[in-house]
């Protein structure tokens, strides 16, 4: 019949609009789980967050020893010298294998996430995290070695490369 | 249920003579009728925060999305916060602009938008006033909408707004004719041009006696309106914004607010002339008629999640060579049916017969129509290759 299209397309429209009230709602790891399921399936992001993937590369994070808790870092400099951008600047104390991080500077705004220097690093001390949320209202773009053991305590990671296996 | 259905009339003549008792006659009734006139100003404005609102509640979810959610329980606050943003911008006039013209083109729009609001009948005894030529005034009234927009692309010195007024103006002057000419359809039936009249006369509402020329009038408003599938005129996805494309701060919200304000007067003309305004079982007036404009509004925001625009030339093609002249059969068979049989339910009948019979040759004479010019457009494919 003429005209039927309008009246195919206001019913779809119709059942999406009764869908989104009694269909299925909220995340499902942020994919509908059947393209023709009804319901609503946005993040609501600040309250809901999807799981990043294993090898995603966020913010740099400093990993301690497994067993002492003290950071992996010798402070050998490789990590500097991997650096495109030079993000990173460290000094160490101590000779040989005693040789200990006391400062770790991370410019945040210069990092480009390339994952250069934890490729670089022989020590398995450093390590990309999953932190995306790196905006910030004040200037204070270079992380220290506190906060990046912080964020390194906080994903609970002792050895660097386990997604890349 | 007098009681509830008739409270603010109730509260009206309550507080004229309460005013009456420190104040002379007509100083009383010129408060009140002040004090009306300020009520109808803020139904509009209340329409305008809960209809942009609702409609980008309804169409996020026509699509699958939650729509405007941040600020307040379920986004209530956005047109708050959307006022505030809008208030706090900058008014920009542009160079080689007519200062004094681009000032009034808004101003004349939100008034034409206001003043239809003075004789929409809201509930029994719910009118700013009783006009005997109630439908005529809106239509005058509206007209002068269009004025205004050729006014605001005229003067902003930028062909683009010259350009989309023009287009207004076109589409906006076509799609008056068979607007009026169903206006006319009810008007014979009912034999007066009052608002309420037009209500009270409507035992059954004249959607159901005269479908075909609710369609007409449906479609034409929804033209009037520039919504979906007839927003040629600010084509969002498209256009910068066609004639208010130089407008901005307060004087765009002018113009913003008197696109709603007509949609909830075009709702509510739809509600009175079509759905028996006010009148409805068991619950009060006011609450059947805003029912209704509500039902009607919500069919244009459902009609706008769904349709694509239609190009300009298809637009006018449309008005002209399709809803005049439905509109004029239409006319024709209201005034055969209203002539020859008299009023009562053998007549709501026999023009429901008519409409139906109307509509069915206007399907069977678009079939064909779209048919033969199917194969012709074959016949050319083909003779091409």
């Amino acid at each position: 019949m003429f005209g039927l299209g309008i009246v195919k397309g206001l019913w779809t429209t119709g059942k999406h609009f009764v869908q989104s009230y009694l269909g299925h709602t909220g995340l499902r790891e942020g994919i509908r789980p059947d393209p023709t399921l009804g319901g609503l399936f946005t993040v609501q992001y600040p309250e809901e967050k999807l799981p990043m993937f294993p090898r995603f590369r966020g913010a740099l994070m400093h990993l301690r020893d497994a067993e002492t808790g003290e950071p992996k870092c010798t402070a050998c400099g490789l990590c500097v010298r991997a650096c495109p951008n030079d993000v990173i600047a460290v000094d160490g104390e101590g000779k040989g294998r005693d040789r200990k991080v006391t400062a770790y500077h991370y410019n945040l705004a210069r990092c480009l996430f390339c994952r250069l220097c934890v490729e670089a690093c022989t020590f398995s001390a450093i390590e990309m995290s999953h932190e995306y949320e790196l905006a910030s209202y004040s200037p204070d773009l270079v992380w220290g070695l506190e906060k990046l053991l912080a964020i390194g305590d906080k994903y609970g990671v002792h050895e660097a490369g386990k997604a890349w296996e | 249920m007098d009681v509830l259905n008739l409270l603010f009339v109730n509260l009206r003549e309550a507080i004229t003579t309460w005013l009456a008792g420190f104040l002379p006659m007509w100083a009383a009734e010129a408060v009140v009728h002040f004090g009306v006139g300020l009520i109808l100003v803020v139904i509009g404005l209340l329409a305008v925060m809960v209809l942009t609102l609702g409609e980008r509640k309804v169409i996020g979810r026509a699509q699958d999305r939650y729509g405007p959610n941040r600020w307040g329980p379920w986004g209530i606050l956005t047109p708050v916060a959307d006022a505030i943003k809008m208030l706090t911008k900058e008014d920009i006039v542009p160079e080689g602009a007519d200062y004094w013209v681009h000032l009034l083109a808004p101003m004349c729009a939100i008034i034409a938008a206001v003043l239809i609001y003075a004789v929409l009948p809201f509930g029994e005894g719910m009118w700013g006033t009783d006009l005997n030529i109630g439908i005529l005034y809106i239509v005058a009234i509206a007209s002068l909408g269009t004025i205004a927009i050729l006014m605001a692309g005229w003067s902003s010195n930028n062909k683009y707004s010259l350009l989309g007024a023009f287009r207004v103006v076109a589409q906006l002057i076509s799609y008056e004719i068979p607007m009026l000419l169903s206006i006319v359809a009810v008007v014979l039936l009912t034999g007066s041009m009052s608002m309420v009249e037009i209500v009270r006369q409507q035992s059954v509402p004249h959607l159901i006696t005269m479908p075909m020329v609710f369609f007409v009038y449906l479609l034409a408003a929804s033209a009037e309106l520039y919504r979906t599938p007839f927003d040629m005129i600010e084509a969002d996805s498209e256009l910068v914004a066609g004639f208010f494309t130089e407008y901005s701060g307060m004087k765009f919200v002018m113009f913003f607010m008197s696109e709603y304000f007509n949609l909830f007067a075009m709702s509510a003309i739809i509600t009175t002339l079509f759905l028996a305004g006010w009148r409805g079982p068991i619950l009060p007036g006011y609450v059947w008629f805003f029912f209704k404009c509500g039902v009607v509004i919500f069919f244009y925001w459902w009609v706008r999640s769904m349709m694509p625009r239609i190009r300009i030339d298809h637009l006018l093609n449309l008005a002209w060579k399709f809803l005049v002249p439905l509109a004029l059969v239409n006319l024709m068979v209201v005034g055969l049916v209203d002539k020859l049989i008299a009023d009562g339910i053998v007549q709501d009948v026999v023009l429901l017969a008519a409409n139906i019979v109307v509509a069915i040759v206007v399907i069977g004479l678009l079939a064909f129509a779209s048919r033969k010019t199917r194969s012709k457009r074959l016949q050319r494919i083909t003779a091409r290759r």
